[in-house]
């Protein structure tokens, strides 16, 4: 066997790196993943599907990657992750219009230096909280800092600041250039192709480096204080410590987006990347993808962003569309898209072993109607006539 | 060294092979990479034909504007104004024979993203938004992307002054923002008379808008009289409450308060206004977009010295009385929405005014349908008439026309708020010409 083979319960494991460990399946399908990745831009040029939103969902779901970090391991659920990604965006757009800083890759360490150190304040704040504390401390510290962009000059109110330094796109560590005078690619389409690809790239390093902290003992730490705050203290676990490094890790990645949001639209306005109700946005891409697993979230922000951008294209009620998948991934998907689809995949298995189960199936759909419609009944009934 | 004897273009295409075989050697591997675009593509070059063709297709295009909210007062009177104008475009023949069909979105704060999609949508022009802030992220993609876009308002007047006073594409048919500020203070001098106003005060939303309106006020109002503030309030968008700005205007008795609160937070402030006796205690209350809220104002809201602008129309201002088009409007507006016509319903019927009526001058002078960048150079210092009167696209792609301000009274007859003993300003006095700042031309008075 070669290092990067390794025979496990019979079965041969590739092994790209120590500790992980995938079937052949799983390889497959990881490398069926990246190469859509890449192959993206041409899909949508083949397609109906919009780049542009593509892209925008990768950044989202980049963020909420982030977030489930914090939501699957620590069971904290933050209502603030938008202060990170706006931050990353605002990091961007400060440093090129009032600095002129026309560097992609200064602009977006500037990103995750900014979201860096306002992880580290607000993470130090709310560590100590739990629950609805919790959430209700990261949501205030969100609003407050929608709040002072919004009504400051410095940040140009509501109507933003612009990324472009002298009305040109920055450069994106010279490929865009390179790619204009050699292969005489329009600069509009180098730009954004280079975007795109680098953010690939980055996401693909955020996935394993997730992926390593998820199954570092620090990760495992996490997990304990996730089951057991108290338990995990009692075993020496500094909590406080590792919940604040983890809000850190998390604010970090919502920062990465943000730059690169603000990168791929080359003008930052508060109300798309700072108001709460992006936050929740973020949160919701987490919990519709799957918050199980690694890349849920990614898919999950693509499709939410799907729905807010283009929804309002074709449905006239395009808020209650959001809601309505909202409310089908939490009875229908309760470990969202991707989490579900193992037990999908079982399920049709044994039907297809045991067709007899579908009509187990039709019984307890039909139950579970019955019992519903009859809970819904008795709700309004005591709603009118109260409890007798 | 080069070989003569190869032109530039096969050189280009030696290079491209050469690059095609370091990626995997067939353009098949690029395109699975997703990079098809990157290596560019001999037959991109237009495919237009300048064979004298019109297209038999109608012409798609788009309208982003606000349909829900607090700003749905601006945005659906500009969504009324867009399809009244499309209505009757279409009517008499279309632009050139062709037909217009307008899809409309919500606006909402994404402004940027519905221009881009509109664009993959295939429209060839696109109307809107309302939002300043979203109208100037949106220039510089418009730009790029190459597809005329015709703001209806988006009035922030440093747009196209300062940040970018060298687009191609972008057009902007509303009168920008200098131009309705600096009204209100003309009109508060000819009013009171300026050894008559003392002390101003201030009450506008808290954000870029409410700011940049209250300074040119300051600046206008300043340079006109000898006038020193007293107070400047800034509620937020959509505040529950006006009471404190009402208390404090009571308490200062300024002359003249100037307010550019418009939606729900213009009646706010009149009603609360009223409950408190505002209007007893200041000489002159000028507001800008109050004309936005005609259709929501009650009787009582209106009473005392109230005057209100208006872009540049609000029903019967200027008169519509001579002009078919501009007499019939208000009964078929009436009939079509139920609604008063303001300014932001001519928002949207200039913007397709606008854009259309180029169309058509560059049909006729080209002889075939117009390329984006022919319709855009024909837009510029473009003339045209609306039931607003008549209208200019200046070389600075800002629209011009004239603007009206008069006191807002109620009328039993219209059964909403109207404008009377209105005073017209021409374009040039209350604008800076082109090449200049406002805040710089107010500064030279």
């Amino acid at each position: 066997m070669s290092r990067f083979l390794v025979e496990r319960d019979g079965k041969t494991h590739f092994r790209p790196m120590k500790g992980l460990e995938l079937t052949a399946g799983q390889v497959v399908l990881t490398l069926l993943g990246i190469v859509a990745l890449f192959a993206v831009p041409d899909i949508t040029s083949a397609t109906a599907l919009s780049f542009s939103i593509i892209h925008q969902g990768i950044l989202f779901g980049l963020a909420a990657v982030g977030l489930n970090l914090l939501l699957r391991h620590t069971e904290l659920v933050s209502f603030g992750h938008a202060a990170f990604f706006g931050a990353g965006a605002y990091g961007v757009a400060v440093l090129s219009s009032h600095y002129e800083v026309s560097s992609g890759f200064l602009l977006l360490l500037g990103a995750i230096a900014v979201a860096t150190v306002l992880a580290l304040v607000i993470g130090y704040l709310v560590a100590g909280y739990l629950d609805i504390y919790f959430a209700l401390l990261t949501l205030a510290f969100n609003q407050v800092l929608f709040a002072f962009v919004l009504q400051s000059g410095y940040f140009n109110y509501n109507d933003g600041l612009s990324v472009r330094v002298g009305g040109d796109r920055p450069s994106l560590l010279g490929i865009d250039q390179w790619l204009v005078a050699t292969l005489g690619t329009d600069p509009i389409t180098a730009y954004n192709y280079t975007l795109y690809y680098l953010t690939v790239v980055i996401l693909l390093v955020m996935l394993v480096v997730t992926w390593k902290i998820v199954n570092s003992p620090f990760g495992r730490a996490l997990d304990a204080i996730g089951q057991d705050r108290t338990r995990a203290q009692f075993i020496g676990i500094p909590v406080d410590r590792y919940v604040w490094i983890a809000f850190t890790l998390s604010g970090i990645y919502g920062g990465i987006a943000g730059g690169l949001f603000a990168l791929l639209q080359l003008h930052v306005r508060p109300e798309p990347v700072l108001f709460v109700f992006v936050s929740g946005e973020i949160l919701f891409m987490a919990i519709l993808g799957g918050i199980g697993t690694l890349v849920g979230p990614i898919i999950g922000g693509i499709v939410l962003i799907y729905l807010l951008r283009l929804a309002r294209f074709y449905v006239e009620y395009y808020h209650a569309l959001t809601g309505i998948v909202l409310l089908l991934v939490v009875f229908v998907l309760p470990k969202g898209m991707l989490g579900t689809l193992p037990e999908i995949s079982a399920g049709l298995d044994r039907r297809r072993q045991d067709p007899t189960l579908l009509r187990d199936d039709v019984t307890t759909i039909g139950a579970s109607i019955r019992e519903r419609l009859y809970r819904a009944v008795s709700t309004v009934r005591i709603i009118i006539f109260g409890v007798k | 060294m080069n070989d003569p004897g190869i032109s530039a273009a096969e050189e280009g295409s030696i290079e491209r092979r050469d690059i095609l075989k370091l990626v995997g050697g067939s353009a098949l591997a690029v395109a699975l990479a997703g990079c098809t675009e990157l290596v560019g593509d001999d037959d991109d070059a237009t495919t237009t034909s300048d064979n004298g063709d019109i297209p038999d297709e109608p012409i798609e295009a788009g309208l982003q504007t606000f349909r829900e909210g607090a700003p749905a007062v601006l945005g659906l009177q500009a969504e009324y104004g867009a399809e009244t104008a499309v209505r009757r475009i279409n009517a008499n023949g279309g632009v050139a024979g062709r037909q217009i069909e307008l899809d409309i979105v919500e606006e909402g704060t994404e402004q940027l993203e519905n221009y881009q999609q509109f664009v993959e949508e295939g429209k060839e022009v696109t109307f809107g938004p309302i939002s300043s802030g979203g109208h100037e992220a949106m220039v510089p993609e418009i730009d790029d992307q190459g597809v005329v876009n015709v703001a209806t308002d988006g009035t922030v007047t440093t747009l196209y002054e300062e940040d970018y006073p060298d687009t191609t594409y972008s057009f902007r048919f509303q009168n920008h923002d200098v131009m309705e500020a600096l009204s209100a203070a003309i009109e508060a001098v000819e009013i009171l008379g300026a050894d008559n106003i003392e002390t101003y005060a201030g009450v506008n939303p808290n954000y870029a808008f409410g700011e940049d309106e209250m300074a040119i006020f300051r600046a206008g109002i300043e340079q006109l009289t000898d006038a020193e503030e007293v107070y400047n309030g800034t509620p937020d968008l959509g505040a529950p409450d006006m009471s404190t700005h009402v208390t404090n205007i009571n308490s200062e008795e300024p002359d003249v308060v100037f307010t550019s609160c418009w939606g729900g937070d213009a009646t706010l402030l009149l009603s609360q206004g009223q409950a408190n006796n505002m209007l007893d205690n200041t000489e002159l209350v000028v507001g800008p977009v109050l004309y936005g809220s005609a259709n929501d104002y009650e009787e009582g809201d209106l009473e005392g010295p109230i005057y209100s602008g208006s872009r540049n129309f609000y029903w019967d201002q200027p008169s519509t009385d001579q002009w078919s088009p501009a007499a019939d409007l208000f009964d078929e507006v009436q009939d079509e929405y139920g609604v008063i016509p303001t300014a932001h319903f001519m928002s949207g019927y200039g913007a397709v005014t606008a854009w259309a009526t180029a169309a058509d001058k560059a049909v006729r002078l080209l002889g075939r349908w117009p390329e984006q960048e022919e319709i855009a150079m024909i837009l510029e210092e473009h003339g045209f008439y609306t039931p607003a009167g008549y209208h200019v696209m200046s070389t600075d792609h800002q629209g011009y026309s004239n603007a009206h301000f008069g006191e807002i009274v109620w009328s039993d007859e219209v059964g909403g708020a109207v404008l009377e003993d209105v005073n017209v300003y021409a374009p040039e006095e209350v604008s800076p010409p082109p090449g200049m700042t406002s805040l710089d031309w107010i500064g030279s008075w």
